[in-house]
């Protein structure tokens, strides 16, 4: 490995006998394998983590990296007692210890944490506050999809990784899966020709009509802390994940899938650091219960070189869930699952030459993020792109939102001769949250 | 709810003081350009619910001036039921008893061979299995012990519409429940523009009917579960049926309660294709636009009043909203300000109603709702009226999120 920049300021011994402070009480205990025996990575070589956001999701990540020889987890933060709690007893367990480090409050463990990077899987109403204030503790971060719940916090993202130049990875994985980078290729080098049209088929929405009376809030669960900067809304029995149905909190399945295939149909055009001029948006939604995401939704985004795009749930288009580029000479359409299809399948055997394009290449993604964060190189999905990703869908959103279709300036980020749909590309804040430095 | 809107409607009549007035087509029924008559008064049905709303239905449409002949009671003399067809651009049926007089049937038939136009709806395709013309008329029926001498049964298999002679019972259905409807014809003027697929409300689905299936189009079919009692076949839903010079326009969804809700009539759907379906019948053309509301794949939609409610009527319908209650009526009010917001003088009322409404009783959580509503769509002329609820406690928070977004610039 080449030396890194970086890692001897955030070594993790070294971080031991600088940033202990009188925070950490205890002693490290190193467990044997932590000593470089038997294959395993010195410990003055891991990269150390920690997590912000505990649920399903956090779990997931953490479970992924804790499994890297070259990786120590050792702290999370969740608003949820059980979740953090949980969190702790599985890194004591991997590590057969008692050491894991858990917070509530994720400015506590920002200004506690001397970590090299940081996991961050969040309801979306708090990433851009979260992100942006984990660059400014110079965390190298991995950070759920997507980037932000709006255009303006992810623009803010981007400028605080920026400034503060950490590693951001993005968690849409499928960019470092074989047979997605593989479609993306034959289409950036032409095999299907002159493209001109792509569909992107995302989840159905699922509508759902159940009540959901207030209640108390669960033992341990900080509901004014789970809801942030969101507005002030009564428990409804809604937190560890049908919170992606409310709009306070999330676009729904749209925002939640651009990070996936909307960010693969940008890749397979090199489209992926700038976004549509003209977005038509309709969207349906539910009338019973208490969910407000679009159920149904269908995005017609043209972009300044004529491809015209269309964002939908997967019903609404002929090859459901996936992308598909339509060319002058056929089309190859990829979703998750391994198999590329064709409209011809000789298209498929087609080899790239190497006078051609080749795309960033990342076998696995996880540990792309961690070669990354020792080489100092951008990732395979870097903030930028995370940030046009979803702002496809985001102002597929405005235009849903305000029933009107929405032009777009994707150099200078604005929304053109509508200053009422421009008021969306943000949400006001409660009080007190802000985001640094703004 | 349809009680609160009629008081509603009443008292603002009574104060004298409505705005926005219903502007339903109704209320220009003397300009109707056409007429058309519903055969009624003898059914297994509740004829007597089903008849005045589909008699709403068509004037509402704003096309048809809508007459009602009224046949005899069951088993009393049906000698004198002698309708006028000929006076008439549509005959809808909503009939399902004794036999019509053989002049009555004859100038039935001849008012179709030489061009009327005809709906047949739900269970008016049970009726006269013996009267062979009829049957042509409709094309398909059910009931009244039909079977294979009555004609094919017709469904949609491998992507085409098969006429089946296999033996077997004319016309059944299963439990009632929601389904999917699903284009077949989507350029025929009837369907274009609809939804590829939707969601009907609860109501029977109409299986195996079986008849003589002449000059016959599938306009949109639906698929009989057998886990609702099906026949596990995508059955024939909406029609066309050529008749001589005569139009027929055959829907078999749209079942009557006898209580007071009507799932299946007050549905979109079933409102919107049927005077799709009636304007067509009488003109061989349809002229109509689709609602906004149409249901959709997996949403349904119904008009509580068999047609879309005015903006007043939705915010009436807000004043009681409390958190964790069904956003049936906030959705409303989202999708009428969405589809009606012109950038001018049409906002503008809107803009104007709802900030009267924010002064008046409603609920703080549906002010709260209306307030993000204005968050998106609010001009400067809502300020003053935010600055008064940011002084409200229970109001403040979404009154501040509101100016908030109305005065700053966030372009950068
Ligand atoms: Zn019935």
């Amino acid at each position: 490995m080449s030396e890194p920049k970086k890692i001897d300021r955030r070594n993790f011994f070294g971080k031991m006998a600088v940033g202990a402070g009188a925070a950490i009480t205890l002693p490290y205990i190193i467990p044997s394998s932590a000593l470089g025996k038997d294959g395993a990575v010195a410990p003055s070589n891991r990269v150390v983590m920690g997590l912000i956001g505990s649920g399903s999701m956090g779990t997931g990540d953490m479970h992924e990296f804790m499994g890297k020889p070259d990786v120590q987890m050792v702290a999370a933060c969740d608003v949820d007692k059980q979740h953090r709690e949980s969190a702790k007893a599985a890194m004591d367990a991997k590590y057969g210890n008692s050491d894991a480090r858990i917070y509530s409050d994720y400015r506590e463990f920002l200004a506690q944490e001397k970590i090299d990077a940081v996991i961050l899987a969040l309801p979306d109403q708090w990433h851009g506050i979260i992100a942006v204030a984990a660059a400014n503790a110079k965390l190298d971060i991995y950070g759920q999809k997507p980037l932000a719940r709006t255009i303006w916090e992810g623009k803010k993202i981007i400028e605080a990784v920026e400034k503060n130049n950490v590693i951001w990875q993005t968690g849409s994985w499928q960019r470092s899966e074989a047979h997605f980078h593989r479609a993306c290729e034959l289409v950036i080098n032409g095999r299907i020709g002159k493209v001109s049209f792509v569909e992107v088929g995302l989840p159905d929405g699922s509508p759902t009509y159940s009540a959901h009376p207030v209640q108390p809030v669960p033992e341990g669960l900080d509901w004014d802390m789970w809801l942030g900067p969101a507005p002030s809304a009564p428990y409804r029995g809604v937190c560890h994940w049908d919170w992606r149905w409310i709009l306070d909190y999330s676009g729904g399945q749209l925002t939640d899938w651009a990070g996936h295939h909307i960010d693969i149909a940008h890749w397979g055009l090199g489209l992926d650091r700038t976004g549509p001029i003209e977005i038509d948006a309709r969207g349906v939604y539910p009338r019973d219960g208490i969910f407000d995401v679009p159920v149904e939704y269908s995005i017609h985004a043209k972009y300044a070189n004529g491809i015209e795009m269309h964002y939908a749930n997967a019903r609404q288009v002929p090859h459901g869930m996936g992308v598909c580029w339509y060319g002058d000479k056929g089309w190859i359409h990829v979703d998750r699952g391994e198999r590329l299809f064709a409209s011809d399948p000789k298209i498929l055997e087609e080899k790239i030459g190497d006078n051609e394009i080749k795309l960033y290449r990342s076998l696995n993604h996880t540990q792309n993020l961690i070669d990354c964060i020792r080489s100092r190189e951008e990732t395979i999905t870097p903030c930028q792109v995370a940030h046009r990703s979803i702002s496809a869908a985001l102002l597929g959103e405005i235009s849903m939102l305000t029933g009107r279709k929405i032009k777009w300036n994707p150099d200078t980020q604005e929304i053109i001769d509508d200053p009422m749909a421009s008021r969306l590309l943000r949400r006001p804040f409660r009080t007190p949250w802000k985001l640094e430095g703004n | 709810m349809k009680k609160l809107i009629f008081s509603f409607l009443m008292l603002a009549l009574m104060a004298g003081g409505i705005f926005l007035l219903p502007s339903c087509k109704q209320n220009q029924a003397g300009k109707a350009p056409y007429k058309a008559l519903i055969v009624t008064g003898q059914n297994n049905h509740e004829w007597k619910a089903s008849t005045p709303i589909l008699k709403q239905i068509l004037e509402n449409s704003g096309l048809f001036a809508v007459e009602v002949a009224q046949s005899p009671e069951g088993g009393k003399d049906m000698s004198n039921f002698k309708p006028v067809f000929t006076k008439y651009n549509l005959v809808v049926l909503d009939y399902n008893g004794d036999a019509w007089p053989a002049e009555t049937q004859k100038n039935f038939e001849s008012y179709v061979a030489g061009g009327g136009g005809v709906v047949v709806y739900h269970a008016a395709d049970n009726a006269f299995r013996e009267w062979k013309e009829y049957n042509k008329i409709i094309g398909l029926g059910g009931w009244g012990d039909r079977n294979e001498s009555d004609g094919p049964y017709v469904r949609w298999r491998d992507g085409q519409i098969v006429r089946d002679t296999i033996a077997g019972r004319g016309g059944s259905h299963g439990r009632q429940h929601p389904f999917r409807v699903t284009t077949r014809e989507p350029e025929h003027p009837i369907m274009k523009g609809l939804p590829a697929n939707w969601l009907h409300s609860m109501d029977e689905l109409y299986s195996e009917l079986r008849g003589p299936a002449e000059n016959l189009t599938v306009l949109a079919t639906a698929w009989s579960d057998s886990a609702k009692g099906g026949t596990h076949q995508h059955e024939p839903i909406l029609m066309t049926v050529g008749y001589g010079k005569g139009r027929i326009f055959h829907t078999v969804i749209g079942h009557a309660m006898g209580d007071s809700t009507q799932p299946a009539m007050e549905c979109v759907g079933f409102i919107v294709t049927l005077q799709r379906g009636a304007e067509w019948a009488a003109t061989g053309n349809v002229t109509q636009a689709v609602p906004y509301d149409f249901p959709q794949f997996n949403t349904e939609s119904k008009w509580s009043l068999f047609r879309p409610l005015e903006f007043e009527e939705i915010l009436a319908n807000l004043k009681n909203y409390q958190p964790g209650d069904t956003r049936y009526n906030l959705q409303d009010l989202t999708n009428y300000i969405r589809n009606n917001n012109d950038g001018g003088e049409k906002y503008a009322k809107l803009e104007t109603a709802l900030l009267r409404y924010l002064q008046g009783t409603g609920t703080a959580a549906s002010k709260n709702f209306i307030l993000k509503e204005l968050s998106i769509h609010g001009t400067d002329k809502a300020l003053p009226v935010l600055k008064k609820l940011e002084k409200d406690e229970e109001t403040k928070e979404m009154a501040r999120f509101a100016s908030e977004r109305i005065t700053l610039q966030y372009s950068n």
